[in-house]
């Protein structure tokens, strides 16, 4: 129970920059293995359903622009959730904004002409702008309020779905009842990088916007007083730093990325809104963004690892019998082991902190 | 002058060499100490003497690196409160450790409650408490919750917590901070009572007055160790200030050469409230100079931490008016007041002065990140922000590894110099220094007051709040004495006594008021 | 007033009473954590575990009463896990500045968003549900018979556990503490009580109910295991917990508004209103709820903080 037990000191052998990685390089080994014991617990080779796995991902240039295909959604949707990250705050809604961004542009796409590259431009930026309003509530309400973002931010997705589902079928409905918009213009479609595959430059905006944001956080004053904000919010407001009025632009920045990457899928992939088109991107964003530890370019890393997941498991469920889902659990791991080593590598008390607190 | 050793038996606890050590600070250096069965029993020092340390030691909250413990002449092993319980020793904490939604009587028996049929037997438990009540005299209604309670009620609570657990001798950690006069007298009477039944009283205060009425023999503490103990009918105030302090106390004041500028802080019928929404501050109104130390010395939590904070645009005020460098900074924001003129130590450097995940430039750079040489265009030159952190590193003597080391990696003294650096540096018309050396030690005070005194000599208008009376002393050119959120008096640091002064802190009994 | 007539009759009280339910009962696990000082966002993913172990056990055994073992079971690990994230790792993962365990710290929301992830349902005629339970004298009498007979054992249970979490609450040693423990902790080290077990201990109760919840949603009604199934009831509870402050009878009325909001939902879609129109009403509520208890609270909120913020540094 007391401090002075507990402050154990910690034997560092490896440099303070690599500890991050490894142990994250660590985590992915015991989950791994844990995905190997429960293969095994359905009555399936691991190692043969990792392999397939693994040709799933990487087997062929078109599988490898699978694995980029299915992780673009994700980088954006990470690079959002590390906005909030590292300013203290959580934005577990990025799956409703990327909702609302993605129909906001795919209405921009089939609801109006314009010239092409313009049309995709405003199309994004109407996802963003989706995605940003979609938040502005429950961010103004945790900036005057307190009221907590967390748990507002998640009762919003429930509501993105179904608003977007209404639109949908019964707004804009098709005629024959599918449940799609109508297709976005060809003006609008986003530049695709491979031929035969739909990757596009969508991919593109995800890096620039986790390099932009490192650099901001790292190199520019504003960055700077965000991340003291998340960092030690009470140190950043007596320095100066207007902590209320950046949790509202904080939050809306991370709406917008997260409306974006909304707008990238439906103007670079589906070209269209489809119910349901987006499995978890969201979430698997926000799980990126926190096992990153809110870095925007290890955020690029996990997310490029969830994609190979993804796009893997598909092949997996064609080969073998283990279902897609069992994949699902990786992820689940992965956050157990760093937390377990968060668990027996706790810090040794600052020197002198204690020194005058009785 | 002292008196006969008592026979064992006579003593209620004894402590003997109690060293206790906080990474390379010894907070009790060899602390010996004797409590007689039926006494009252003072222990007196500074801040930072030792005191709490040495009796978290005696009650178990912390456990001492040497020394032994005796309770009633048999060696103890106190590992925690409850081992202390057990052997008869009470606690009343400085900050209650009262749970607000509880009633009284729930509060009493927390840890010990009466049960019947594995549910709390609630009428057993008011039934105790009255009977408690009226043995001891400490009348309180056992159903009422303790959210109802004022302050001295509040105390009396604690006391029969402390009594309802069956302590015969009771430690009561600075009892009167948070008592009006009247309550204080009923306090020692009550404390009166308790010896004539046979059982002790360690009363831990920095307050002469209330030694000198209260105990049967005191006994001082400076910098963690036991300077001695004195039977209170036979010495004097001036003796144990003298103990205390370790010098006469009409201590090193710094030189100065005399000074008078444009005034560059003034504050008008200041108002504010704390964060429990009760007035903090009533009607406050002084003013600094350019080249002049104002210090404002008080008990702590008599306001100042609020009026630092309405100061610097961190608290708003309710009423009143506060101009700095002739900008009427009333209500404005913290970088708007910056921007207006203000450098500012914090009181608490854990909480406000320093983010210790952070390098040392990262910290150096707070409040001027989008200033120029700092930052130009928004982007941050970390090269120039590099080289003025190693710059203020030499100036300040930080010891570190260099501008890229965590904060989090250094001594608190340390630490501290940081955020001076940080502060000192700004070149701002007023420097507001909350509890500059809180923490700090003997050389490291030595430094900072040097840097106050260049400050000011530098025409710096400065305003220093310390709990530390010899501090304020030290540095000021006017001195303020806060009692109850009001500016209680106004002295002259080279004439007032010690006496007078703390004679205000107390609230003063003479009916004189702060002139402007 | 036709259309009034449709909706509200007998059994929408039969079903705000079965929508009701599953959210009532996981609100009352987390009042134990919530008094216990306990920011609970794992609700969700224990209520959905629970479900989905439920109706494992139903399967493999053939009987309901295992599969709420399971279920119950399978709640209580994930809320051990949750505990040791929140409790064990709080002195490491509070950053400086904030409050412990006010706010959920990253592991925990990691964890909880991954259970967003689980895909795949379970749909099987050889799961066993949970019996109807049949009132003697009132059954199959109209319309009281409609009203009050004929449910699941947790729907009857769930009111009985109102009372039954008041009483430990309010009434024994462990609740006491457990209340101690979230309004003070430092009064209750202070004699000697462990705040750190009564927080697990807490999460323990909790995940007991998290999988009573749970094994409802699956067992229940409906005797199957979908993905998401739980349908953010688990994120409601925390709303109604934040407003009710974790109050046995206020955390009764509020999830009882959450469930008639619901049941009124379901009947506006007989009605003709679009169902994903009225399927938002619940989250819609929740939402305001949540936001006018913050406004109502504003300074409250600001105090708290102020109070553990100065209080925490103290005493260990």
């Amino acid at each position: 129970m007391t401090d002075a037990t507990a402050a154990v000191p910690a034997a560092r052998k490896v440099p303070a920059w690599a500890e991050g990685p490894i142990s994250v390089v660590f985590a992915l080994v015991v989950s791994i293995l844990g995905g190997a014991l429960i293969i095994l617990m359905v009555g399936e080779n691991p190692v043969n359903v990792f392999g397939t796995l693994l040709r799933g991902a990487f087997g062929t240039p078109e599988r490898v622009a699978g694995s980029l295909l299915q992780a673009t959604p994700i980088i954006t949707c990470g690079v959002a959730a590390c906005i909030a990250l590292r300013a203290g705050l959580f934005n577990i809604g990025v799956e409703g904004q990327l909702y609302v961004g993605a129909f906001a542009a795919a209405w921009i796409g089939f609801g109006f002409q314009l010239p092409p590259v313009l049309h995709a431009v405003v199309g994004l930026a109407a996802g963003m702008v989706a995605g940003a309003l979609w938040i502005s509530i429950p961010a103004i309400m945790r900036a005057r309020y307190n009221a907590n973002e967390v748990v507002s931010t998640i009762l919003m997705n429930y509501v993105a779905v179904l608003l977007t589902s209404y639109l949908t079928i019964v707004v804009f409905k098709r005629p024959g009842g599918w449940s799609e918009t109508e297709p976005v213009a060809a003006t609008a479609h986003l530049m695709r990088l491979i031929d035969g595959s739909r990757v596009n430059i969508g991919l593109l905006i995800g890096l620039v916007a986790a390099v932009g944001l490192h650099l901001f956080l790292t190199r520019s004053s504003a960055g700077y007083s965000v991340s003291a904000m998340g960092s030690n919010p009470k140190f950043a407001e007596y320095g100066g730093v207007r902590v209320k009025r950046n949790i509202v632009l904080v939050l809306l920045a991370s709406g917008a990325v997260g409306g974006l990457a909304g707008g990238v899928e439906t103007l670079g992939v589906h070209h269209r809104f489809m119910e349901g088109f987006a499995p978890g991107f969201g979430f698997d964003g926000v799980i990126a963004a926190l096992l990153a530890n809110g870095h925007p370019l290890g955020v690029v890393v996990v997310a490029l690892f969830f994609g190979a997941l993804r796009a893997g498991s598909l092949l997996m469920e064609v080969e073998t019998s283990a279902r897609r889902e069992i994949i699902t659990v990786i992820p689940a791991f992965l956050i157990l082991c760093v937390s377990a080593q968060f668990l027996f590598r706790r810090r040794g008390g600052v020197s002198g902190e204690r020194r005058w607190r009785f | 002058m002292t008196a006969a050793p008592p026979k064992d038996s006579d003593l209620a606890v004894e402590l003997v060499g109690i060293t206790k050590r906080f990474g390379a600070f010894t907070a009790n250096r060899d602390v010996s100490l004797a409590v007689r069965r039926g006494e009252i029993h003072a222990l007196i020092g500074e801040n930072g003497a030792g005191k709490t340390t040495l009796m978290n030691c005696l009650f178990g909250m912390i456990v001492p690196d040497e020394g032994q413990i005796r309770v009633d002449g048999r060696a103890a092993t106190i590992l925690s409160p409850q081992d202390a319980i057990r052997l008869g020793l009470g606690m009343v904490h400085q900050h209650f450790k009262l749970v607000p939604s509880l009633t009284v009587a729930e509060n009493i028996f927390l840890g010990m409650e009466p049960t019947r049929g594995g549910l709390i037997d609630r009428a057993a438990q008011s039934a105790r408490v009255r009977d408690l009540s009226r043995r001891t005299g400490l009348t309180v209604d056992p159903d009422r919750p303790v959210r109802e309670l004022s302050v001295g009620i509040e105390q009396r609570v604690e006391i029969l917590k402390v009594l309802a657990r069956g302590a015969r001798t009771v430690i009561l950690d600075e009892p009167t901070a948070v008592l009006t006069p009247q309550e204080s007298r009923d306090l020692f009477r009550t404390l009166r009572g308790f010896t004539e039944a046979g059982m002790s009283v360690i009363l831990i205060t920095h307050h002469l007055d209330e030694v000198m009425a209260a105990s049967d023999r005191v006994t001082v503490l400076r910098d963690g160790a036991a300077i001695g103990t004195e039977v209170t009918a036979e010495t004097t105030e001036g003796r144990l200030a003298q103990m205390m302090v370790g010098r006469p106390v009409t201590f090193g004041r710094k030189a100065r050469a005399a000074t008078g500028g444009a005034t560059v802080l003034s504050l008008r019928n200041v108002d504010a409230h704390d964060d429990r929404g009760l007035q903090a501050l009533h009607d406050v109104s002084f003013a600094v100079r350019a080249g002049e130390i104002v210090a404002i010395a008080g008990v702590d939590g008599n306001g100042q931490t609020e009026l630092a904070e309405v100061i610097s645009g961190l608290r708003r005020l309710s009423h009143g008016q506060i101009t700095l460098s002739g900008r009427d900074v009333s209500g404005a924001p913290a970088d708007q007041v910056r921007a207006a003129g203000l450098a500012h130590v914090p009181a608490d450097r854990l909480v406000r002065g320093v983010d210790t995940r952070e390098t040392i430039s990262a910290n150096i750079l707070m409040g001027r990140q989008h200033q120029a040489p700092w930052a130009r265009g928004g982007i941050i030159r970390w090269g120039i922000v590099r080289e003025a952190a190693k710059g203020l590193i030499g100036r300040f003597d930080i010891r570190t590894q260099g501008p890229d080391a965590p904060v989090k990696s250094l001594s608190g003294g340390n630490m501290q110099k940081v955020v001076l650096a940080r502060e000192f540096s700004q070149e701002k018309p007023f420097l507001l220094v909350d509890q500059p050396t809180r923490g700090v030690d003997i050389g490291a005070m030595e430094g900072i007051h040097d840097e106050v005194m260049r400050q000011r000599a530098a025409g710096v208008a400065v305003l220093l709040i310390s709990v530390q009376l010899d501090e304020c002393l030290r540095l000021a050119d006017r001195l303020l004495v806060m009692f109850n959120g009001r500016i209680q008096a106004e002295m002259d640091p080279e004439t007032a006594t010690l006496d007078e002064i703390g004679l205000q802190m107390m609230g003063g009994r003479t009916s004189e008021r702060a002139a402007e | 007033m036709e259309i009034l007539s449709t909706i509200f009759t007998v059994s929408l009280v039969a079903a705000t009473l079965r929508t009701t339910t599953p959210i009532l009962l996981v609100a009352l696990g987390g009042s134990f954590t919530t008094k216990a000082g306990i920011f609970n966002i794992g609700l969700e993913g224990q209520m959905l575990v629970a479900a989905f172990f439920a109706v494992l056990g139903s399967l493999w055994s053939g009987s309901a009463w295992v599969g709420l073992l399971c279920g119950i079971g399978a709640a209580v690990t994930m809320a051990m896990i949750f505990s040791l994230l929140v409790v064990t790792l709080r002195a490491t993962e509070g950053g400086r500045g904030r409050p412990p365990n006010s706010r959920p710290g990253g592991r925990t929301i990691a964890l909880t968003t991954a259970s967003f992830g689980v895909r795949g349902s379970i749909g099987n005629p050889g799961i066993v549900g949970l019996p109807r339970l049949q009132v003697p004298f009132i059954h199959g009498t109209r319309p009281w018979g409609q009203m009050l007979s004929g449910y699941t054992p947790l729907i009857y249970a769930a009111i009985v556990l109102v009372f039954v979490v008041w009483a430990i609450q309010y009434r024994t040693r462990l609740g006491l503490y457990i209340r101690v423990t979230g309004e003070k902790p430092e009064a209750a080290e202070s004699l000697g009580i462990r705040t750190t077990r009564m927080q697990h201990i807490a999460s323990v109760l909790c995940g007991v109910f998290a999988g009573l919840a749970g094994s409802h949603l699956s067992l229940g009604y409906i005797t199957m295991f979908a993905e998401n199934m739980s349908a953010g009831r688990g994120f409601m509870a925390v709303a109604v917990l934040i407003f009710s402050n974790g109050d046995p009878f206020k955390v009764f009325f509020g999830c009882l508004l959450f469930g008639f909001a619901d049941a009124v939902a379901l009947r506006l879609q007989t009605v003709g209103m679009s169902s994903y129109l009225v399927l938002m009403v619940p989250y819609l509520v929740s939402l305001l709820a949540l936001f006018a208890l913050s406004w109502r609270q504003r300074d409250k909120v600001y105090r708290t903080m102020r109070r553990t913020l100065t209080a925490s540094p103290r005493g260990t």
